[in-house]
């Protein structure tokens, strides 16, 4: 269906600063800069700072292309900047809490290093940073205005409510931010984590000046109605300095408060799989990455990353992770890192996947009218919807199948000791569920290339090929 | 009360300087994050916010001694610096 956002060409996400928009026309990636913002993208470049950006990765690249015979919206801009397609975009309520801390790091870092060459971020929204493999990259580059001196740091409420909060919630609380960020898109706000914090933890001074203080303030400011900031109010360039390296070294130290000493060394140990199996696996899996190539492939239900690993060294060039638990996603981040893998683990609720919400319903996507896969792997999977959701069998394999051309399915049968367990206080509902209605519904829907049994138990591994 | 104080948080850290171009961006920056800069931004501005700080805990105590309830947990009020 064309909605009339679409009709414009414009991203809908990009809506919020009119000195420009994001146009997708096929696979280029167009940015208008409008004249209004003409000044300040001169005077950012003469600088050289977000070359410099560029050069290390850590800001998206951009060449300037001639705006006239484009479409409306881009004719009539100043400038015209082209930017490389990312392959996977994603939103802060998909990443799990390293992958939040270090897109926080970076918006505070690339804020330091600009203040320095009088140059700032015109806001600090979290969807300016996206991710390519485990590492962040800044992609707003009409952020960059030129610093006037005494200004303040206008993002630092933004700044607070779409990075440091959801933080805070994790390190402070235990509780994870993804839900909350999803339901409110903007961020946690001030105000409520506020009043969730309890005493002990307000008294630190880094939780006092940008929690505690913002929500008094503000409810002290609102009630009072009508509070004015005169406009010749300055921070001096040094405070600004010092608020920024002050939650740069606060942010550095911060993890998860429900993590425990041992953190995820010994994690992956505590899966039901033995080495043997694991072995299996991965052999199929590195077989089906080479024969396929696929550009990119998604592992559903990542855990910690071991088979978006082997498919990654077999001849798939990017994997996505999709998982729900919080300690295997930071794993598989921290994997993804220490061996310079292009893989990118995201929280997601399976049965429940990231929908399109925002302004107009479109200016956030969900996840399947965002990106699409070349391939899938769905190991120890099925039987967490089929059994742990109640979602019939056939759906299962309709979604998964759907999601991409190509693809290994493991089934593991009702006999295995994961299933009992998921059984186990319920009564056993699912007559369906066999490997025979399985692969009745596969075939339906692909060809099957290869199966592979993998335990003892009777676990199998399925490749399909779609038709 | 309230209102007072929060107006001279706001006029008395004002005007040291002039900016020559604006200063505000597409942006809401938020009363509560610029009073917050305007404290961190001066010596005047901090003496003025712990004034309004010790009458809002002045009312605390004065309200927990007369008896009546408080849900001091959901606010700032136990918590403010120096007291």
């Amino acid at each position: 269906m064309t909605r009339p956002m679409d009709e414009m060409g414009a991203d809908a996400g990009s809506y919020r600063d009119p000195s420009g928009r994001v146009f997708v026309l096929g696979d280029r990636v167009l940015r208008s800069v409008m004249p209004r913002a003409a000044a300040d993208f001169e005077f950012v470049r003469s600088t050289g700072v977000l070359e410099r950006l560029i050069a290390e990765g850590s800001a998206i690249a951009e060449q300037q292309v001639e705006p006239s015979g484009l479409p409306r919206g881009l004719d009539d801009a100043r400038y015209v900047l082209q930017h490389p397609k990312l392959p996977f975009v994603s939103y802060p309520y998909e990443w799990c809490f390293t992958a939040l801390k270090r897109a926080a790091l970076l918006h505070l870092d690339i804020q330091i290093r600009c203040l320095e060459q009088d140059v700032t971020l015109s806001d600090a929204s979290a969807y300016n940073i996206q991710f390519l493999g485990p590492k962040p990259i800044f992609i707003d580059s009409l952020s960059f205005r030129r610093y006037h001196e005494g200004e303040f740091w206008l993002g630092h409420k933004q700044f607070c409510e779409q990075f440091l909060n959801p933080l805070l919630l994790r390190a402070l609380l235990g509780v994870p931010h993804n839900a909350w960020y999803r339901g409110g898109l903007e961020g946690i706000p001030t105000a409520e984590l506020s009043r969730l914090l309890p005493l002990r933890r307000k008294l630190s001074w880094n939780v006092l000046a940008n929690v505690v203080m913002p929500a008094s303030f503000q409810r002290t400011a609102t009630e009072g109605a009508d509070t004015d900031i005169p406009k010749t109010s300055r921070l001096p360039r040094a405070t600004m300095q010092s608020m920024l390296e002050r939650l740069r070294k606060w942010i550095s130290a911060l993890e998860p408060a429900d993590r425990g000493k041992t953190v995820w060394g010994d994690y992956a140990g505590h899966t039901s799989y033995v080495a043997d199996e694991t072995e299996r696996k991965r052999a199929l899996i590195a077989e089906f990455a080479a024969s396929v190539r696929p550009p990119m492939i998604w592992d559903i239900g990542c855990n910690t990353g071991d088979y978006a690993k082997s498919a990654l060294e077999s001849g798939a060039a990017y994997a996505v992770g999709f998982d729900f638990d919080q300690r295997a996603l930071d794993a598989a981040f921290a994997r993804a890192e220490s061996e310079g893998l292009n893989f990118l683990p995201l929280f997601l609720d399976l049965a429940n996947p990231t929908p399109s919400q925002g302004w107009a319903e479109r200016e956030r996507r969900g996840l399947i009218d965002r990106a699409s896969a070349d391939a899938i792997l769905g190991l120890a999977l099925v039987h967490h919807l089929a059994i742990g959701r109640n979602i019939p069998l056939e759906e299962v394999v309709a979604w998964l199948v759907g999601l991409a051309p190509n693809g290994i399915i493991e089934f593991v049968p009702k006999a295995d000791p994961m299933v009992q367990r998921l059984l186990r206080l319920r009564e056993d509902i699912f007559d369906d569920y066999t490997e025979e209605v399985f692969v009745k519904h596969l075939r339906a829907r692909a060809e099957i290339v290869r199966v592979v049994e993998v335990s003892a138990t009777g676990r199998r591994l399925f490749w399909f090929a779609r038709r | 009360m309230r209102r007072s104080l929060t107006n001279a948080v706001l006029l008395g850290l004002g005007a040291p300087l002039l900016f020559t171009e604006p200063a505000w961006a597409y942006l809401d920056p938020g009363t509560g994050s610029m009073m917050l800069q305007l404290l961190l931004g001066g010596v005047a501005g901090a003496l003025v916010v712990g004034k309004l700080y010790w009458y809002r805990l002045r009312g605390f105590v004065t309200s927990r001694f007369s008896g009546k309830s408080s849900h001091a947990s959901a606010s700032v009020r136990t918590d403010a610096p120096d007291e």
